[in-house]
């Protein structure tokens, strides 16, 4: 009993240095996001600031439309998630549990794409936006990402671990292939299904090259491109600005993990039990 | 009755209206960076709106594009998807790329029929250095302009006075020569035991290609000769400056080792350094928010005072109408007219490109109140053109590496002129 009692304290202990070395750059964050210039960067470290400057949000809001841009990102992440994965899934399926020719050439092709870096393809892309007069659009915004390699390749692994008999199982009762996604593959897969969309919304909450070349007006602009005002080159940055714009634009990401965390950590322990 | 008052009156302004709204409207897209700190998005905006109110058939849309080198990717992006901007302000070293990429027009006729020479002299001579092609033609029209000047902390300086005096240094005045600013950043450097705790001196990192620029020609030598071809990185006036800079960093230990651009201003105003070299772009931040006199000088000299300018020049862009080429012709001029381009200084900290801009009241009172900001403009005089290149980026690249590394110490200053004048010559023959 006396070593558990020491075993849990030990382990308490770990978790919680370790959670505040997480935690510091985000506290300090805000800390400098309510500071004045001056106090940023001084001799002494101070993480209280002596005046709490709250105009350094209205600041922010002043210098760029970051409301509009908000919706926007909202609105672009949404919508590339939902096309993701209504397309994934049934690829991920395809290759993890149907045989058809030329498979392992469309797969190879798949996990290409998957080392192909943005900046490589910007000028193809950038002309198909523009033939489709897709520029200065969310779904410009949208359409470059929503066939993922990634998540396909993610997802076909997964499949690819669910027994046969689950599946055999499923066809004797009946289920074409759509049911049987629906009612076994997905709620099976969902820990990957979830993690999966988490990597995406904050991979295309920060994108910051595309949203910049195709969007030319404040209507359809993104948070980061708001952010990227505040990075100066010739005259250092506004450091206060800066991280109040930066709370700005990551306070929603937190406060989606914050939201999803139980159901995230308990979608990881049922599924074992589950499958 | 009223309603059908109403609804005549509407119908009558209707019509109108509508021959107004069909006037044939000219709408410039107008790409812009951001390069130095506050609301100067805001500030554009304005600029803007007060054209299109003087010009009411001409429509702009100011896009703001990124930093530097982002704005150049997104033109670039734009002129090979056949979809360039009317105009744009770009990195006045990107001149050569968006000449190969024949991206821009020529700009001489609109500037012969305002007068041709005449019209150009009341420009800084030095801001129009990097303006012109290898052709001789105009391509570019200065805008957002600055040179690296040399800030002092005056209150530090007459805190030291002492240790000043006692090497026979004046304490109310900057160094001027490469031998006083060694002298000067000993005196100035603060240690606890092994630890410093005020640098006498930086030399900030990240842009400091450009600052290398400056002391290259402090000591008569240049980075690349103006034909944008000829490469002369490795000569032994470079080395002489780039020995320097170690010593300064290595061996005295009087300045940090490559601190980052954007924190140096930082380190000024919390009197972490006495001295620095930095752009007149950061003037207007420390200008706010320094709380002790501060002096602005000539960066120090070896055989001359010499500075290279810096900043970004606007263009005239290829493939678009020509109505559209000659209401961006209209744009620029107004907005480096005296009154616009004093404006733009005063709120952004850039040198005002337009000489008459210094003789309006609004900018005399300023100038008065904040004397700092007409030393840039004096130090003109010695400024020469920023190099310029094809593929710049990369050239750019070879450059601040390799000063890096023989700061860090992880090449010797022989070696890493050496390499950055081979690599700078592999990116030009691309």
């Amino acid at each position: 009993m006396k070593e558990r009692k020491y075993e849990i304290l030990l382990k308490s202990l770990t978790l919680h240095i370790v959670s505040f070395i997480m935690i510091l750059p985000f506290v300090w964050l805000v800390s400098t996001a309510l500071k004045s210039p001056e106090e940023v960067f001084t001799q002494h470290l101070t993480l209280l600031p002596k005046k709490f400057m709250w105009s350094n949000f209205p600041a922010i809001m002043k210098a760029a439309p970051f409301d509009i841009y908000l919706l926007n990102t909202v609105i672009v992440c949404a919508g590339i998630l939902a096309i993701q994965l209504i397309l994934v899934i049934p690829a991920a399926y395809a290759f993890a549990r149907l045989n058809f020719p030329g498979k392992g050439f469309t797969f190879i092709l798949f996990v290409i794409q998957i080392m192909l870096p943005l900046e490589a393809i910007i000028i193809p892309n950038y002309l198909i936006a523009k033939a489709l007069g897709l520029l200065n659009t969310r779904i410009g915004l949208i359409l470059p990402f929503v066939a993922s390699g990634f998540g396909t390749f993610q997802l076909r692994q997964t499949f690819k671990q669910i027994p046969a008999s689950l599946e055999d199982a499923a066809r004797i009762d009946g289920a074409g292939h759509f049911r049987f996604i629906w009612y076994v593959l997905i709620p099976l897969s969902k820990p990957t299904i979830i993690t999966f969309s988490l990597i995406s919304i904050a991979t295309h909450w920060n994108d910051y090259f595309w949203p910049l070349i195709i969007t030319e007006v404040d209507r359809v602009r993104t948070l980061t491109i708001g952010l990227g005002m505040f990075l100066q080159q010739e005259s250092g940055s506004d450091w206060t600005l800066l991280m109040a714009a930066t709370l700005y634009v990551c306070l929603p990401i937190i406060v989606l993990f914050l939201i999803l965390q139980r159901t995230f950590i308990k979608s990881f322990l049922t599924s074992g039990i589950k499958g | 009755m009223k309603l059908f008052k109403i609804t005549l009156i509407l119908v009558a302004l209707i019509f109108v209206l509508t021959p107004i709204a069909h006037a044939k409207k000219v709408t410039l897209k107008f790409y812009y960076p951001v390069g130095v700190s506050g609301p100067l998005v805001k500030v554009i905006n304005g600029m803007v709106a007060k054209f299109e109110k003087q010009n009411p058939d001409i429509d702009i849309e100011p896009i703001y594009a990124g930093n530097y080198n982002q704005t150049m990717q997104k033109v670039q992006t734009a002129v090979m998807g056949g979809n360039p901007p009317d105009v744009a302000v770009v990195e006045i070293s990107e001149l050569y790329s968006l000449l190969a990429m024949d991206a821009i027009i020529p700009l001489d006729k609109y500037i012969n029929k305002e007068g041709g020479k005449e019209f150009l002299n009341n420009f800084f001579k030095a801001f129009l250095g990097n303006a012109y092609g290898t052709d001789g033609k105009i391509y570019g029209f200065p805008f957002q302009r600055s040179t690296p000047v040399f800030y002092w902390n005056k209150d530090m300086f007459k805190r030291a006075a002492d240790k000043l005096k006692a090497k026979g240094l004046d304490p109310n005045r900057a160094p001027i020569t490469w031998d006083e600013l060694v002298e000067y950043s000993k005196a100035l450097t603060i240690r606890k035991g092994d630890k410093v705790k005020q640098y006498g001196l930086i030399i900030p990192g990240g842009w400091n290609d450009w600052i290398f620029e400056a002391f290259a020609r402090q000591n008569g030598s240049q980075l690349m000769l103006a034909d944008g071809k000829t490469v002369t990185f490795d000569t032994p006036e470079n080395l002489e400056a780039l020995k320097l800079w170690v010593d300064l960093m290595r061996k005295y230990k009087t300045c940090p080792v490559l601190r980052p651009w954007n924190i140096t201003p930082d380190d000024f105003i919390g009197e972490v350094t006495a001295m620095m070299y930095y752009s007149t772009g950061g003037m207007a931040k420390i200008r706010k928010t320094a709380k002790f006199n501060f002096g602005v000088a000539f960066m120090p000299k070896k055989k001359q005072f010499g500075t290279p300018v810096g900043g970004g020049d606007f263009h005239i862009f290829k493939k678009i109408p020509k109505s559209h080429q000659d209401a961006a012709w209209k744009f620029i001029k107004f907005m480096t007219n005296p009154e616009m381009a004093g404006y733009w200084s005063r709120e952004s900290g850039y040198i005002a490109v337009n000489k008459k801009s210094y003789q309006q009241p609004e900018m005399i009172a300023f100038l008065k109140k904040y004397p700092q900001m007409t030393v840039a403009r004096d130090q003109l005089k010695y400024a020469y053109p920023k190099m310029m290149a094809v593929n710049y980026q990369k050239i750019r690249n070879a450059m601040t590496t390799n000063l890096d590394a023989a700061l860090e110490g992880t090449k010797t200053p022989e070696q890493a002129l050496k390499d950055a004048q081979r690599e700078m010559e592999e990116a030009l023959k691309q």
